[in-house]
């Protein structure tokens, strides 16, 4: 049975030799242990460097908006939905995209990995669930499900849910997760302990955005934090403008957010970005039944209404 | 004055008598990371790689007040801009590694020309002593020694502390340096077998680092040559433009400058800036001399590797600290990018 | 009276009303001709419809030092645009539950669909909104004071 990148490079090898696409959008291996690069590969030799393991955090599907070629992209659950969603948002047309569809047992967070390791890792095996991590006189092993990232989790949708070829055989779906469970613990504290909660959450943010530029959402010309006339907030890390950029930024991917986590593993400061577009994710499916990029049918919840909406805070 | 043993248990005694004069900032831990902070004692850190962003910070605030102004006919200084008080702490900084203090001299050259010199950043500066400390360990991504530094490097430094185990070596530089050290308590003269297992050190540091770039073709070529180089077109493809690189790196000092207004009163505020946001160069007139990624992306590493050596007599505008390398998020590594210029 | 009794006593909020062109601020219009009275403390702005509404207009209402936002348009159906208070109403909701859920005090931040013709109920809303508003105090938690940074 072939495994992921064997089947990735041969998949393709096929689409760029058979002119089907221009470019086959993947991962090639970190220059260091525990990292990947998204990868653009363009002719059957670049093909060769396409690889898939558990380091892949980033959403390639922030690559496509504004591309005119066409593109195949190797995509986990959650990527394969932002496609969806980009193509119902008109980024991107269906027909420019081949999703190569890759069902994914989750990514590895760094942090997680270097909290349980701080000694300098030179070499990184993977196999059989186990992180093997090598320094220049050590040799020790992780589980890798005690450092998988959060959301991969409690993840909904392993399996992408649209795509024109699968990689691999899907994998059994998560069963029995609450997603929501630590929100609805905090959502039952008083309101200063909340505000305590989200204050100490985004502290050492440095206003470098990188969780807006890992986020396939974020694709508009001109940002609101960029816009001057007039200006929402100010440049400065003082907390008042933190707090305004990282609730906008939340409410702008209301409804779209597919919960890929590429904005908590862009990160430099490893803040827990997720907690504010997890509150609306939450809203979202508990008042319009609305989960994000799972068809190109469906409808975002904020470009429809319904006559019976609930509305008993209006007075 | 002649180099000086201070045993690691002595730390605290050190510290204490620098307090009357100086505040004294050494590596803490701060969560998962390592962070210059104010001690008072000896508990800090010697054993680690580096601090997790850079400490520009301490000279360079990320948001920094510049002035206050207010047109309150009824208070005080109605329409006259009130300097923000600037009477920096003196302090010494200890601990801090050779990459970053040259990286320092650097922003020194850059935040002075021939007709004004950076306030803000100067009498910061001219208030602070840093103590190095050289690097037993070099980390995997340093590739300091092929950009004019190293892990013992002197430059910038008032003094460079050698770790040989339970005891540090102190070698003054400056006269600031020996004015600290002169004042210290603790110190005894160091002997000589402390001096070759100090140069043993070195040594053996400089010959861990296996990671080396190679910049004399590009300082050969010709600006053009460079610009127009065919590899600038596949780096760019996976940048985000996030500003991560040109926060953590020490040598990265683009600012902006905005008056944020409240009213009738307001304040000038200086914030760092990254020339990865396509509003960096973005005109009033709608055009932008760096529409898109590629632009950007070239002109990062074109600064750092091309332009500051023309305009800095040949210092190069990294010192091969590795931040980036390791907080990039979607790996773009300078080092295989300065290869391709190189190349 | 009790230290906070004075403090809330003393203390005159500023909310800033976003009103619908044309129900809403016809119902404040209407408020006003009847002469009905309410308290002084809202500042309206003129919006054409609640499908205009941003969140960015109510953070920035908050970090610019209001201690209350009011929002009001036309009742679902009734709206002048057809829908846009429709798809406002889905807005509301998810920005209501964020900012509360992010510490906002209850009483900083009302909704209401208030029509030309309802001049009493626009005042007895108002009253509503100001008292709620005056119990939360002054706003703290949202507001940009001078730039915070050393």
């Amino acid at each position: 049975m072939k495994t992921r990148t064997e089947k990735i490079r041969e998949t393709a090898k096929r689409l760029l030799s058979e002119g089907k696409v221009d470019v086959v959008l993947g991962y090639r291996a970190g220059t260091i242990p525990l990292r990947t690069a998204p990868y653009f590969a363009r002719t059957v030799e670049e093909a060769e460097n396409l690889i898939w393991n558990s380091h892949c955090r980033i959403n390639l599907a922030n690559f496509l908006p504004r591309r005119q070629e066409r593109v195949a992209v190797t995509a986990k659950g959650c990527d394969a939905r932002n496609i969806v969603n980009h193509i119902i948002e008109n980024q991107i047309r269906r027909d420019q995209v081949y999703i190569i569809g890759v069902p994914c047992e989750g990514m590895v967070d760094l942090d997680l990995v270097l909290e349980k390791e701080s000694r300098p890792i030179q070499e990184v095996i993977e196999s059989n669930g186990q992180l093997t991590l090598k320094g220049p006189d050590f040799s020790t092993s992780l589980d890798k499900a005690e450092v998988l990232r959060q959301n991969c989790l409690t993840c909904a949708h392993r399996n992408p849910t649209v795509y024109d070829e699968l990689a691999v055989d899907q994998v059994p779906e998560l069963e029995g997760v609450d997603r929501y469970a630590d929100l609805k613990e905090l959502l039952a504290k008083s309101d200063a302990d909340r505000y305590a909660y989200f204050q100490e959450l985004v502290k050492d943010c440095i206003r470098c955005y990188a969780c807006r530029d890992a986020c396939p959402l974020c694709y508009c010309q001109v940002c609101f934090v960029d816009e001057a006339m007039p200006q929402w907030l100010g440049k400065s890390i003082d907390p008042a403008d933190v707090m305004t950029y990282h609730l906008l930024r939340a409410f702008h991917c209301a409804g779209r957010c597919t919960d890929c986590g590429a904005c908590e593993s862009a990160c430099p400061m490893g803040i827990k970005v997720r907690q504010f577009t997890r509150l609306l994710e939450k809203d979202v499916k508990e008042l319009y039944g609305y989960e994000a990029g799972l068809s190109l049918e469906a409808k975002p919840p904020l470009t429809v209404y319904r006559p019976d909406d609930p509305q008993e805070f209006i007075k | 004055m002649a180099e000086m043993i201070l045993k690691k248990s002595d730390l605290a005694e050190f510290v204490k008598s620098l307090l009357s004069d100086y505040q004294v900032l050494a590596p803490v831990k701060d969560g998962r990371h390592v962070n210059f902070a104010p001690v008072e004692d000896g508990e800090f850190l010697l054993d680690f790689q580096n601090t997790f962003l850079s400490p520009k910070h301490l000279f360079f605030p990320q948001s920094e007040k510049m002035f206050e102004f207010s047109t309150d006919k009824a208070g005080e200084g109605a329409f006259i801009l009130k300097e923000v008080e600037k009477n920096p702490q003196p302090r010494v900084i200890f601990g801090l590694r050779p990459c970053d203090a040259k990286a320092f001299q650097i922003l020194d050259k850059i935040f002075r020309n021939d007709q004004y010199a950076d306030p803000y950043w100067f009498n910061k500066r001219e208030a602070t002593v840093l103590i190095g400390l050289g690097c037993n360990h070099p980390c995997p991504t340093c590739f300091c020694t092929s950009v004019n530094c190293g892990p013992f490097h002197e430059e910038g430094l008032d003094a460079l502390a050698f770790d040989l185990g339970d005891r540090l070596l102190l070698r003054p530089l400056t006269e600031k340096g020996r004015k600290v050290l002169d004042q210290a308590k603790g110190l005894k003269p160091a002997d000589d077998q402390a001096g070759e297992k100090a140069a043993a050190l070195k040594d053996e540091a400089e010959k861990a680092i296996t990671s080396k770039v190679f910049t004399d073709q590009i300082a050969r070529r010709s600006v053009m040559e460079l610009f127009e180089a065919a590899h600038w077109d596949r780096v760019h493809e996976s940048c985000l433009n996030c500003g991560t690189c040109t926060y953590v790196c020490p040598t990265c000092h683009c600012f902006d400058i905005q008056d944020e207004v409240a009213g009738i009163v307001g304040d000038r505020v200086r914030n760092w800036d990254t020339c990865m946001s396509w509003l960096f160069t973005m005109h009033g007139s709608g055009h932008n001399p760096r529409p898109g990624k590629k632009e950007r992306v070239r002109q990062r590493f074109m600064h750092k590797f091309k332009y500051i050596p023309i305009k800095r007599d040949g210092e190069i505008g990294c010192v091969g600290c590795g931040r980036c390398i390791n907080l990039c998020p979607v790996n773009i590594d300078v080092r295989d990018v300065v290869r391709d210029m190189n190349a | 009276m009790t230290e906070e009794q004075k403090k809330t006593e003393e203390f005159e909020p500023k909310i800033i009303a976003f009103l619908c062109n044309w129900c809403s601020y016809g119902g404040a219009d209407l408020a006003g001709v009847s002469r009905l009275q309410y308290p002084p403390n809202i500042r309206v702005i003129r919006i054409p419809c609640t499908g205009r509404m941003s969140p960015k207009f109510i953070l920035q209402a908050f970090r610019r030092g209001a201690d209350g936002v009011w929002v009001s348009g036309c009742h679902p159906g009734d709206c002048h645009y057809i829908a846009g208070n429709l798809y406002a109403r889905r807005k509301f909701t998810l920005l209501n539950n964020l900012l509360h859920s992010v510490g906002l005090e209850p009483g900083r931040l009302h909704f209401s669909w208030v029509s030309s013709a309802e001049g009493e109920k626009f005042a007895t809303v108002a009253k509503e909104v100001i008292a709620a508003v005056k119990a939360a105090g002054p706003n703290s938690r949202f507001v940009k004071s001078r730039i915070e940074v050393a």
